[in-house]
């Protein structure tokens, strides 16, 4: 039997970003999880990432991002310090005086980087008073968490209809409501996850 | 009055979509004025930065 036969898989509004047919819609909608992956260089999607970010210059289409996201990096680059000292024990040491130096400067490091990657692009900035009821909305209506929920309403709220992303939990939304793209790994869970 | 984008949804369900004036409030252009430049610091954001851990969701946000 020819392995290649048969009909295709259904996609459920998930597709590959390292696919180089994928159409770009624009405005494109901006996760944490795919921005900390392009930033990082030690990230293992790191690659993946940044070519998509660079495929998005390229098109000139817009990304919308939240504020939370912003608030999320800095978060990222403080515990990426406070993990690099004490392991899996971070969390008991937010307050160790010995790391905050380190985290400052990695935090300042980091949200350099993002303040140029938003300059680079055009970019649509949403604020979180203007989600503060739709995201409540889509958390009690598809059971997506609080943070996924602003990010998830800023995406709508600016019209995007597309979330770029490495978290396999917005697929809990309908494909009506926001395709995902994601890496070729997360394709299938994220399929599966997709409401019938 | 209604504002516009309380009235506004995307038709498929009631999440609200901001008004063109609430767009353009927070809509920004490149920093950067030429494609030379601004390539330059994309390129400058996702090059580089290098750490001893690997980055998981839990250390951004809560599940």
């Amino acid at each position: 039997m020819n392995p290649q036969s048969g009909r295709l898989p259904a996609t459920r509004g998930v597709f590959a970003i390292e696919e180089q047919q994928l159409v770009l819609p624009d405005p494109i909608a901006l996760d944490t999880s795919l921005v900390v992956e392009a930033l990082l260089a030690t990230q293992p999607l790191h690659g993946v990432c940044d070519a998509f970010l660079t495929r998005i210059f390229d098109s000139g289409v817009s990304v919308v991002t939240s504020e939370l996201l912003r608030a999320e990096l800095a978060e990222t680059a403080f515990a990426i310090a406070m993990k690099e000292r004490w392991a899996g024990k971070w969390r008991a040491h937010r307050t160790d005086g010995r790391t905050r130096p380190r985290a400052g400067r990695l935090l300042n490091n980091t949200l350099a980087r993002y303040d140029e990657m938003l300059g680079s692009l055009p970019h649509i900035s949403v604020r979180l008073g203007q989600v503060a009821d739709s995201a409540p909305q889509i958390m009690t209506k598809y059971g997506l968490a609080s943070y996924d929920a602003i990010h998830a309403a800023s995406a709508v709220a600016a019209g995007a209809e597309t979330m770029a992303t490495t978290d396999t939990g917005f697929a809990l939304l309908p494909a009506s409501l926001l395709t995902v793209y994601t890496d070729r790994s997360r394709l299938a869970s994220c399929r599966r996850k997709r409401p019938r | 009055m209604e504002s516009m984008a309380k009235a506004q949804t995307n038709g498929k369900t009631e999440i609200k979509r901001l008004s063109a004036k609430e767009l353009a409030e927070i809509t920004h252009p490149p920093k950067y004025e030429t494609v030379e430049e601004r390539r330059a610091a994309l390129k400058r954001a996702t090059t580089g930065l290098r750490v001893k851990v690997r980055v998981t969701r839990d250390m951004y946000r809560p599940r």
